[in-house]
């Protein structure tokens, strides 16, 4: 975990290194137009399945980049007559309307009913649209155990903020990946990713690991979150917060669409790094993800 | 391998070597029975200071038949007995002229004086007048160390590498990138060398400076097409650097202390004419000068960057027969991060250190040998903190190298040279340690790799008639990577299925190769000449590079069974042309160049991606081709002197992973790029130059479209490398102001202004979003950040 954040840090210290260069020797940024090609319209897949609950896709399309965005393009990329088919291998649901859902951008989900994601099961995504059929598998793999899990306030950052801390035994014969989300309870409106959310357990299989978790953006769009009263509390928690963690246990596919998403959130555009196509598991003409959350809970009380 | 060519070549070459033989032959009993040949050898140098010169003429007047001195200021001339006035001349010097009977062979060790009317800059390695349409030599650029002083200097600094980027055919890699592309070629293909011994990394602070202090300098010869044989290892270029000797009969000192650095050269004697040594240091002080301007609270306090080098030397004479040298070069750059908001503090660091003795031994006044046993280390370290988590990330490479080079002046039609070399490589590709509180994080063994890479090699550059003169040569390469080695074999998973134990000096894999090298010079008149040149190379160590600009985090990695060496063919064809008595030199060249095994990182690949894994798993193979025309023009002598480069050029790759297997153009294709520069003598005193120089901008893959995940937004990219940034162009200005010469030293004061019209040239582009999503009001504009504005500088240059 840890050991992902120092190598992510090191990846962004290049450019850092850059950027102070760029400090001492006076730079200069200015605004510039650009004259992009034309882009290929692409269907834009969100969906997941957990055990215990019903899948939920969000659709859109994708857009030229430098297109205005208000709310009228936005309409305009949101889908909503798409016929969507999700099965277990034998039994399957359809569901053609989808369901306003404020926590969610955009507010429309493709929400099941009757299908219910279980452990260890693989389910099947169709997607009929606009003429396209889009195919993607997942699978939900076995939720994890934390030895313990805990609050921890940063001396460094004063007396009330903190991370959560977790020790935990990797499995030592299979092949794990995992993704970590935390929600405030009264403060996040949904489960919201933590910072480098997702791990491959080449770096710690079998081995018992003690790591702290960062608190992540709810989207990294919001220029609200940098306003000077709130960044001193940016990536953490406050004593007090009632913090629920939902670690789940993801496949490789699932894994590989996260780590080159967060790749390119945190890093696209930098000319130091190559940028990282995303690897979709969705077949079919269309982009994005398919995937199954093997999840498990945990409350825990900064205090 | 390309076997056409290879197969007329070598018809070629065994019919050319029996021709040469016979005519030899012929020659020889026809000189029995006619006249005796005898042999003139020795050394040149300069009087004041001992040093000897490269490239010097040495000829006989009433023939006109001469050679030139060697890359240790040897020469050897064998002529038809007779009574002859013997000259030997280098610009800036006064010739030498004596009569002498040759009806047997002498030893002469001639000793130039320096014109005394030209009082200006001594211009230590000179041009043989026609030299540029007369020699075999295709594609070459020659650099006097006196002319890189005048140029205008960046903070301060006058810089080797970056004059060579005035070349056409030469493109620097940026602001802010190491490394320079040769006729599209990549950072990794051009060899460079510091007396004998490879440079790894020839930048100092991303390419900003080169490792090269000018004031340790005598010679730069840059080969950028038909490279001859006695040269191999790398596809594009050689840089062939010679440090000074060091004044054998004085001490010397000269320095300057500039804005940003400052260096110490002393030189001297240690037993006049015989022993000498020169060493040279330079450092910046950006650190310390920044340290007042970042205050304690800043979030960066604490962070710094600092660079060093200094080079070494000493020689020994011990008689006309045997000289001996030792020479060392350490460099370092250091740069520290310190964020005490984030309680974070990385240090990362990298650097040369070479070390090189030789032996140059003369057999008889024909054959001439140089030994050369050279160690050469090549670190990068990065260490960080942040907590409680430590990590260490090193990589490197270290050679231990030796050479054997012979020159065989068997008459002045032939000159033939000859050798081998052998290098035994070790390799740190990526190893990373780490720790967490006390536990140690799994991240692979240390992976180190061996590999031996020797040539031998054999060339004639023969003068067939008075018209056609050719080089050619043939060298054989070989490279063994041996064990102890594990290679990792996976599924598509990135599961490892199989593991390959070799055990210590077990073979891996074995690659050899010919390689056939050939120039030809037609001389249409005593102005003009036709040179056309065929080469084959092979490059079995390669740069992986894994972001689009090069940084000192790129990895040396050897050929192994998964990486096939590098290939390319060159073909060059050139009209050379003299005005006004040499005064005048101008070429045209066009060149078409093949490249194999090109080598890039896999889309998507990442460090993790090392641990316990070969590094070569992550990589991706494909070709690649270039071509293009220079033209170049450049007024040697007068007041006014100078050049005008323009190369227009085609770069493209194509690999079956990268860009859906289309073919794509290079990051650094670039379309054009002229270079001017100008020299000036106002008078005794003062001098100015001013250079300009303009590219078409670097390619680069940008985002077209953008959709929405996760309340996020992602970036779907072009065409790989489908977009150009703006073009880059910028005017350097300096003026030069000769001090009065005081009895105990001299000294001078350099102005210089880097970007005259303040031209905020593209460093990279990145796109900036503002607003909130979910409140539907969202832009992205993009931003284009430059690097240096217009920047003045001045610097006070000494000697005594």
């Amino acid at each position: 975990m840890m050991l992902k954040n120092i190598k992510q840090i090191i990846k962004k210290t290049l450019p850092l290194m850059m950027m102070i260069m760029t400090v001492f020797f006076t730079s200069c940024e200015k605004d510039i137009t650009i004259d992009l090609p034309e882009s290929e319209e692409k269907i834009v897949v969100e969906g997941w399945i957990e055990q215990g609950e019903y899948a939920k896709i969000i659709l859109t399309k994708n857009s030229p980049y430098f297109s205005v965005v208000d709310s009228i393009a936005l309409t305009k990329l949101i889908i909503t007559d798409a016929t969507i088919t999700v099965s277990d291998g034998q039994i399957k649901e359809v569901i053609k309307t989808p369901t306003v859902n404020p926590n969610y951008f955009p507010p429309l989900v493709y929400t099941g009913s009757t299908l219910k994601g279980e452990i260890g099961k693989t389910y099947y995504l169709k997607i009929e649209v606009e003429g396209k059929t889009l195919t993607a598998v997942t699978t939900i793999p076995k939720p994890i155990i934390y030895d313990k899990i805990w609050f921890e306030v940063e001396q460094p950052k004063g007396d009330s903020l903190g991370l959560v801390w977790a020790q935990y035994s990797d499995p030592p014969e299979t092949k794990n990946f995992y993704r970590i989300f935390t929600k405030r309870v009264n403060n996040d409106r949904k489960f919201i990713p933590i910072f480098f959310s997702v791990y491959d357990d080449i770096y710690f299989n079998g081995k018992t690991l003690t790591f702290n978790m960062y608190r992540g953006f709810e989207t990294m769009t919001d220029d609200t979150q940098f306003e000077e009263d709130k960044y001193d509390e940016i990536g953490y928690f406050k004593l007090g917060d009632t913090i629920i963690v939902r670690s789940c246990s993801i496949d490789k596919a699932h894994y590989d669409f996260w780590r080159t998403i967060e790749n390119e959130i945190y890093s696209g555009g930098n000319p130091f790094s190559t940028n990282v196509p995303v690897v979709s598991n969705i077949k079919g003409g269309g982009i994005g993800i398919w995937g199954g959350y093997g999840a498990t809970y945990d409350t825990v009380i900064a205090k | 391998m390309k076997l056409n060519p290879q197969k007329y070549f070598y018809i070629l070459l065994i019919i050319v070597i029996s021709f040469v033989f016979s005519n030899e032959c012929k020659s020889q009993q026809k000189s029995k029975q006619q006249s005796n040949k005898h042999t003139i050898s020795g050394y040149v140098k300069d009087a004041s200071t001992g040093e000897y010169l490269i490239g010097a003429n040495v000829y006989i007047k009433e023939t006109l038949k001469g050679t030139t001195t060697n890359r240790y200021g040897f020469f050897s001339l064998t002529h038809d007995e007779g009574e002859y006035h013997f000259v030997v001349s280098f610009i800036g010097y006064t010739n030498y002229d004596k009569i002498i009977n040759l009806n047997k062979n002498y030893q002469i060790n001639v000793s130039l004086k320096l014109n005394a009317i030209l009082t200006k800059e001594v211009v230590i390695t000179g041009e043989k007048e026609d030299k540029n349409t007369q020699n075999t030599k295709v594609g070459t650029f020659e650099l006097p160390i006196e002319k890189v002083k005048a140029l205008p200097a960046f903070m301060g600094e006058v810089d080797v590498l970056k004059t060579i980027q005035l070349a056409p055919g030469v493109q620097s890699a940026g602001e802010g990138n190491t490394g320079f592309y040769i006729r599209g070629g990549g950072p990794d293909q051009n060899l460079i060398l510091l007396d004998e011994a490879v440079v790894y990394n020839a930048s100092h602070l991303f390419g900003f400076f080169s490792v090269f202090n000018a004031d340790a300098l005598k010679n730069v010869e840059l080969t950028k097409a038909g490279m001859p044989a006695n040269y191999g290892g790398r596809l594009a270029s050689v840089l062939d650097i010679s440090m000074k000797e060091g004044n054998n009969k004085k001490y010397k000192v000269n320095g300057g202390i500039g804005l940003i650095a400052s260096r110490l050269t002393i030189e001297g004697p240690i037993k006049k004419d015989t022993c000498s040594f020169i060493i040279s240091g330079r450092r910046t002080y950006v650190d310390i000068i920044m340290k007042p301007f970042m205050d304690e609270s800043s979030s960066f306090s604490g962070s710094g960057y600092y660079f060093y080098d200094l080079n070494t030397k000493i020689n020994y004479i011990f008689s006309d027969k045997d000289r001996v040298f030792l020479s060392g070069y350490f460099g370092r750059d250091v740069f520290t991060i310190k964020s005490a908001e984030s309680s974070f503090d990385n240090s990362i660091s990298w650097g040369n250190a070479t070390v090189s003795f030789r032996w140059n031994h003369l057999y008889n006044d024909k054959l001439f040998s140089n030994t050369s046993i050279i160690y050469n280390d090549y670190q990068f370290n990065s260490s960080s903190f942040q907590n409680q988590y430590e990590m260490e990330l090193n990589s490197g490479i270290r050679d231990w190298n030796a050479k054997l080079d012979y020159t065989y002046l068997l008459s002045t039609k032939h000159n033939v040279k000859f050798g081998v070399n052998y290098i035994y490589h070790t390799f740190t590709p990526n190893n990373a340690t780490s720790q967490v509180s006390d536990v140690d994080l799994d991240l692979g063994e240390a992976v180190k790799l061996y590999s031996h890479d020797a040539a031998a090699y054999i060339s004639d550059d023969f003068e067939l008639t008075e018209r056609i003169k050719f080089n050619a040569g043939l060298r054989y390469t070989y490279f063994q990577q041996i064990g102890p080695f594990d290679r990792f074999i996976k599924n598509e998973r990135g599961e490892t299925i199989d593991t390959i134990h070799y055990d210590k000096n077990e073979n891996v894999k074995t690659y050899n190769h010919l390689e056939p090298r050939f120039s030809l010079r037609f001389k249409v008149n005593e102005l003009s000449s036709i040179k056309l040149s065929y080469t084959q190379n092979y490059q079995y160590i390669h740069l992986a590079s894994v972001s689009s600009v090069s940084l000192p985090t790129d990895i040396w990695v050897p050929s192994s069974s998964l990486v096939k060496p590098q290939f390319g063919t060159q073909y060059s064809l050139g009209y050379y042309r003299n005005f006004k008595q040499n005064v005048y030199e101008s070429y045209i060249e066009i060149y078409y160049k093949e490249l194999k095994n090109q080598i890039e990182y896999k889309e998507g690949a990442l460090p993790e991606d090392n641990i316990n894994n070969n590094t070569d798993n992550n990589f991706t193979f494909g070709e690649g081709e270039s071509y293009g025309v220079e033209l170049f023009f450049k007024k040697r002598k007068g007041k006014l002197t100078g050049w005008i480069g323009y190369t227009l050029s085609w770069t493209t790759r194509k690999f079956p992973e990268i860009n859906q297997g289309k073919e794509y153009f290079a990051k650094y294709d670039r379309r054009h790029d002229v270079s001017i520069v100008i020299s000036y003598d106002i008078n005794k005193r003062l001098s100015c130059s001013a250079i300009w120089v303009y590219a078409t901008g670097n390619a680069m893959t940008l985002p077209i479209s953008r959709y929405v995940i996760e309340g996020n937004i992602i970036n779907e990219y072009s065409e790989k490398n489908s977009f150009r940034m703006p073009a880059y162009h910028r005017m350097d200005l300096s003026l030069t102001y000769q001090l009065k010469k005081r009895k105990k030293y001299e000294s001078n004061i350099n102005l210089s202004i880097y970007n005259v019209y303040n031209r905020y040239n593209p460093y990279y582009i990145y796109f900036e979003t503002t607003g909130n999503i979910n409140d539907y009001d969202l832009e992205i504009q993009a931003k284009q950040v430059s690097l240096f504005p217009i920047i003045p500088s001045i610097s006070w240059n000494f000697k005594f």
